[in-house]
């Protein structure tokens, strides 16, 4: 095993295993299998998120609207249970809903060259005020009974919850380390211009990431969704900053081309956790949101005590993206 | 890709450029001719939108905003951005309150240190920028969370400094020789300054080069380091400063002071033709940007349109501008890129396509826009429904069969899409159509004391009888209020109260002392009066639950001293945050046997984590809507939940309205004739709903709200 291609995962996991000890030694209830079953099933849907977006900051690009895309789904789900749509067809219906307004973004970003931080900032505000008007507020409520854990029964849904969300993250691990379609994702992200030149296509590649993170952002709806027995209408606010703040913390770097999902899984659990061990350890909930961005400037300076300055010489003054001016 | 940057240099260094591209280097006409058409649909469907009074009040709302964004724009030009504003004018204006009412310090001591604060949280993130090279994006998305969890520990969000001396608060409020609002002064300062900095000095030139390249920046001898650093202080600087304005604006300091702000601002500096990758932009297009957006709001506000129009409208607005940018510029630099040609000919077929069905869709949320705007014309127009000074053309059609006009109702929710209001509006209508008043019903999206301000400020342009409000914060919006009754308009404070010389009315469905007793005897009862709770409120800084909490723990300590509070944790109205919290709860407190939840959407949500727990000997209870939580009722996971008839608390404040709009309720009286609610009774300037309700398993069935 060849640790120095993960140096940078290694600075967020030091920190998260740091975070671990700690609370162990305040509070070993913490360990006990109930809290970690509940840890991993409330972050299972921003693990989703997190590695589509991952794929996205890969490429270079940034989406900021998932936050406003989850919430979509999420109704989206709740009306089709209520309109009697088997829930088998839930899942494909909500994947398309999401792919769709994927494929929007990828659209206006990857064919038509625009800005991503913009295209997605319209689209945060846009969808989500579009669905304030449609629902007026109101939940979707009185689902069918086989709507909660998809008919399945509480323990089998939950292991199927948390068990799809960490399939995802290993297929997606595998295919971006040994696919052709998943090099050129970390081409187009070094230099897309040397990835046209090489014979990838960067505009299909962008197009068909954000595809793939609207599909993930509604699969993430959707098991979340089935978690309760009523959707409410005002799902995901925030989640566009904690997916991406977790693949931040895990090494990837935001101008493109390097990052891995290892490192994504880490920075999930790391500030995925970090609230429940506060609470724990009886730290006053007053102070979680700062030492939340405290962690994440942390682990960028750990990142240069640590002794790596690529960043320096790839230009990190900038926001500067891979699609961008050149 | 785009080959912007070169197109851009030779058009801001050739000074002998056409006077169009001159001024608007980036397009900005195209701004222009938005804003203009704004004004002509709003004229035609909104309520005395055109007038002085109006263009000053626009301006007014744009101040705290402007200059967030006018700071933005030279840090977008470097090709940097800061999220973390928004954040920074919380922390300022605890800073603020903090030091001029615990510290005793004479104001503009306060004022100078604060605005120290600001420059050194910019200090901050300049550092870690410049310094440690990392992508501002980050850092500053770091600092986001930082600056407002500072605030928010620093005042345990509950601290909300009020009681300004009136001298600062003219700052905010005040009218220079009776029409032009003292704070746009400062924005206009601040926009001249920021231009003549930024595009006629060398030192602002050289931010432009920074932004093209930072590397032949550096190489052609300027500092890229330190010029990247001031505009990072500066930002902090103009955040403190836009601070302290909200707050002589609102007339209260709080931590969750300019929420979401860093969002407007620069979306404002984007629409207004800078480029995010850098090396464009120009102050007046931020200005345009800037009042595209302010004025759409307000139109629409003004044309009692739905505010959700606005964020569907400026989502598309930016999506089009940045669009018709990139054609433009790629029709323009071509033949400098025969190079590339070939590449853009054989792409042009797919992007054809995508842009045609771009266009098409953009065309089609227009239209659809349109329609409501028409129909509401139409509805106008058909019905006379706008009773208002200066339309009095229309007063003829007004005049009812059974004589007597048409009163025109305001109601304001605190947030608009919450469920609680969403059931109160339910009764709202239904009194509007029993009486045959017109029914407004607008209000901030999320809660947001500074949004409430604009809506009342519209509807006072706008001209309507009676403004009725649930007040999300006394000290911010009893001034604005205080206008309203000045200007002839009855005021009424539903739900929640407003400072009591600011309006004429309050109907009070139950006291926050009601409230929490009602809340804490619930407790008691369902654990015997002994045992350990949990308490899951809205967000830490809620005002109303922050009430209700005092006086949950005054009732614990005089009546229940063997039940204890032993946790409050935040669910910031989100109903899975709730469950989560729930969760963590029962795990870190196991004798814990009751939860007791105070915001509507957290009571299903702890309800939930405790089902799923499967602990059935702990109870859920607190303040929700029966409809939410009915399933838990009846399954017994929920003992009960306190609540007052919504619906009914709705129908009863358009009752009122009405009454007192045409003088059938006036100080004084005992009771008041409420439709199906019958006799209701007044006392002095209270109108009475009655005590809270206990929702349970045997009655609930009885509600539906």
């Amino acid at each position: 095993m060849n640790f120095s291609r993960y140096k940078r995962e290694l600075s967020a996991a030091l920190a998260y295993l740091a975070l671990l000890v700690a609370v162990g030694a305040a509070a070993p209830t913490f360990f006990g299998a109930g809290n970690l079953r509940d840890l991993a099933l409330n972050n299972a849907p921003v693990l989703l998120v997190a590695v589509g977006m991952t794929l996205v900051i890969l490429v270079g690009e940034i989406d900021i609207s998932v936050g406003s895309q989850f919430a979509v789904c999420s109704v989206a789900a709740g009306w089709l249970a209520k309109e009697g749509v088997p829930v088998a067809l839930l899942l494909p219906s909500v994947l398309l809903l999401g792919a769709l307004m994927g494929a929007l973004n990828g659209a206006l970003v990857g064919y038509l060259k625009l800005p991503s931080i913009i295209v997605t900032l319209a689209m945060l505000v846009a969808w989500r005020d579009a669905l304030r008007w449609v629902t007026q507020g109101e939940w979707v409520q009185n689902l069918p009974a086989n709507f909660q854990w998809f008919g399945l029964g509480q323990t089998l849904a939950q292991w199927l919850i948390v068990g799809v969300a960490l399939g995802v993250l290993v297929a997606f691990s595998w295919m971006l380390r040994n696919l052709g379609a998943g090099r050129a994702v970390y081409a187009v992200g070094s230099d897309a211009e040397a990835a046209r030149l090489a014979g990838i296509e960067p505009r299909r590649v962008v197009f068909g990431v954000f595809v793939l993170m609207g599909a993930l952002t509604g699969l993430a709806a959707l098991l979340n969704a089935v978690r309760f027995s009523a959707v409410p209408s005002n799902a995901g606010i925030g989640l566009e900053l904690k997916a991406v703040a977790a693949v931040v913390v895990g090494g990837a770097a935001i101008t493109g081309g390097r990052g891995t999902l290892i490192g994504t899984l880490i920075g999930a659990a790391l500030l995925g956790t970090i609230g429940t061990a506060l609470t724990f350890v009886g730290i006053n909930p007053f102070w979680e949101k700062a030492i939340q961005g405290a962690i994440i400037l942390a682990a960028l300076v750990s990142d240069v005590a640590l002794g790596h300055f690529e960043r320096m010489r790839a230009g990190g003054l900038t926001l500067k993206t891979a699609g961008g001016a050149k | 890709m785009s080959g912007a940057a070169p197109q851009a240099e030779a058009r801001t260094l050739k000074l002998t450029a056409p006077w169009r591209e001159r001024v608007f280097p980036n397009n900005e006409w195209v701004l222009l001719v938005v804003i203009l058409f704004e004004c002509v649909v709003f004229t035609i469907t909104g309520s005395n939108f055109l007038g002085s009074g109006n263009a000053f009040e626009i301006t007014r709302l744009a101040v705290e905003i402007g200059l967030l964004a006018l700071v933005m724009t030279p840090i977008i030009i470097t090709g940097g951005i800061d999220l973390s504003v928004g954040s920074m004018m919380g922390l300022a204006a605890v800073v603020l309150g903090a030091l001029w009412r615990d510290a005793h310090l004479p104001m503009p001591l306060a004022i100078a240190l604060t605005l120290g604060v600001g420059a050194l949280g910019g200090l901050l993130n300049a550092l870690i920028i410049t310094r440690l090279n990392f992508p501002p994006l980050i850092v500053t998305l770091g600092t986001f969370s930082l600056f407002r969890g500072v605030a928010e520990g620093l005042t345990r969000g509950i601290e909300n400094y009020s009681g300004f001396s009136q001298g600062f608060l003219f700052l905010g409020q005040g009218y220079v020789g009776g029409l032009v609002p003292t704070q746009l002064f400062i924005l206009a300062a601040a926009a001249v300054g920021v231009w003549w900095w930024l595009q006629r000095t060398a030192y602002g030139r050289s931010l432009y080069a920074i932004g093209f390249s930072a590397e032949g920046a550096r190489y052609a001898g300027i500092p890229v380091r330190s010029r990247l650093t001031l505009i990072y202080v500066m930002s902090g600087l103009a955040s403190s400063l836009a601070a302290i304005v909200y707050v002589a604006h609102l007339g209260q300091a709080k931590s969750d002071a300019g929420t979401g702000y860093e969002l407007m601002a620069i979306t404002a500096v984007v629409l207004g033709g800078a480029s995010i990758f850098g090396g464009r932009g120009t102050v007046l297009g931020t200005l345009l940007g800037l009042f595209g957006i302010v004025i759409l709001q307000n139109g629409l506000r003004l044309s009692a349109q739905p505010a959700e129009l606005a964020g569907i409208l400026t989502g598309v607005l930016l999506v089009a501008t940045i669009l018709l940018d990139r054609l433009s510029t790629r029709a323009r630099t071509r033949p400098a890129r025969a190079v590339n040609l070939a590449e853009d000919e054989e792409v042009r077929n797919s992007q054809v396509a995508v842009l045609s069905a771009v266009i098409l869709l953009g065309a089609l949320i227009v239209a659809g826009s349109n329609w409501v705007l028409v129909r509401s014309v139409r509805e106008n127009a058909g019905a006379g429904a706008a009773v208002v000074p200066g339309t009095g053309a229309q007063g003829s059609n007004a005049a009812k069969p059974g004589g007597g006009k048409k009163a025109v109702v305001a109601l304001m929710p605190k947030a608009k899409g919450d469920p609680y209001f969403v059931s109160c509006k339910a009764g709202a209508d239904e009194a509007a159509k029993e009486l045959g008043v017109e029914l407004l019903w607008d209000g901030p999206t999320d809660l947001d004391p500074a949004k409430q301000n604009e809506v009342v400020e519209a509807w006072i342009t706008r001209g309507v009888d009676t403004i009725a409000v649930s007040v999300e914060n006394k000290a911010g919006i009893s001034t604005v209020l205080r206008k309203a009754k000045e200007k002839g308009i009855k005021v009424v404070a539903w739900d929640a109260d407003a400072e009591k010389d600011a309006r004429d009315f309050f109907i009070n469905q139950a006291t926050p002392q009601g409230i929490g007793y009602t809340l804490t005897d619930e407790a008691a009862r369902i654990t015997g009066g002994k045992g350990d709770f949990a308490i899951i409120t809205a967000s830490l800084s809620a005002d109303n639950q922050n009430e209700w909490i005092k006086f949950i723990k005054e009732r614990l300590a005089d009546k229940y001293p063997d039940l204890h509070l032993v946790e409050i944790r935040p669910s910031d109205g989100d109903r899975d945050r709730a469950f989560a919290e729930t969760q963590t709860v029962l795990k870190v407190h196991p004798n814990v046997k009751l939860i007791m939840a105070i915001a509507a959407p957290a009571v299903p949500g702890a309800a939930e984590a405790v089902k799923q727990s499967g602990r059935t000997d702990v109870k859920v209870t607190g303040l929700s809507l029966p409809n939410m939580c009915r399933p838990y009722i009846k399954e017994g996971v929920i003992e009960s939940i306190v609540l007052w008839n919504t619906v009914d608390l709705g129908y009863l404040t358009v009752y009122a309205s009405n009454a007192l709009a045409n003088g059938q309720l006036k100080a004084g009286d005992t009771s008041i004739d409420a439709g199906r609610l019958g006799k209701i009774e007044v006392a002095g300037d209270e109108v009475r709903l009655g005590a809270p309700f206990v929702f349970n398993k045997e009655n609930i069935d009885r509600f539906n709200f």
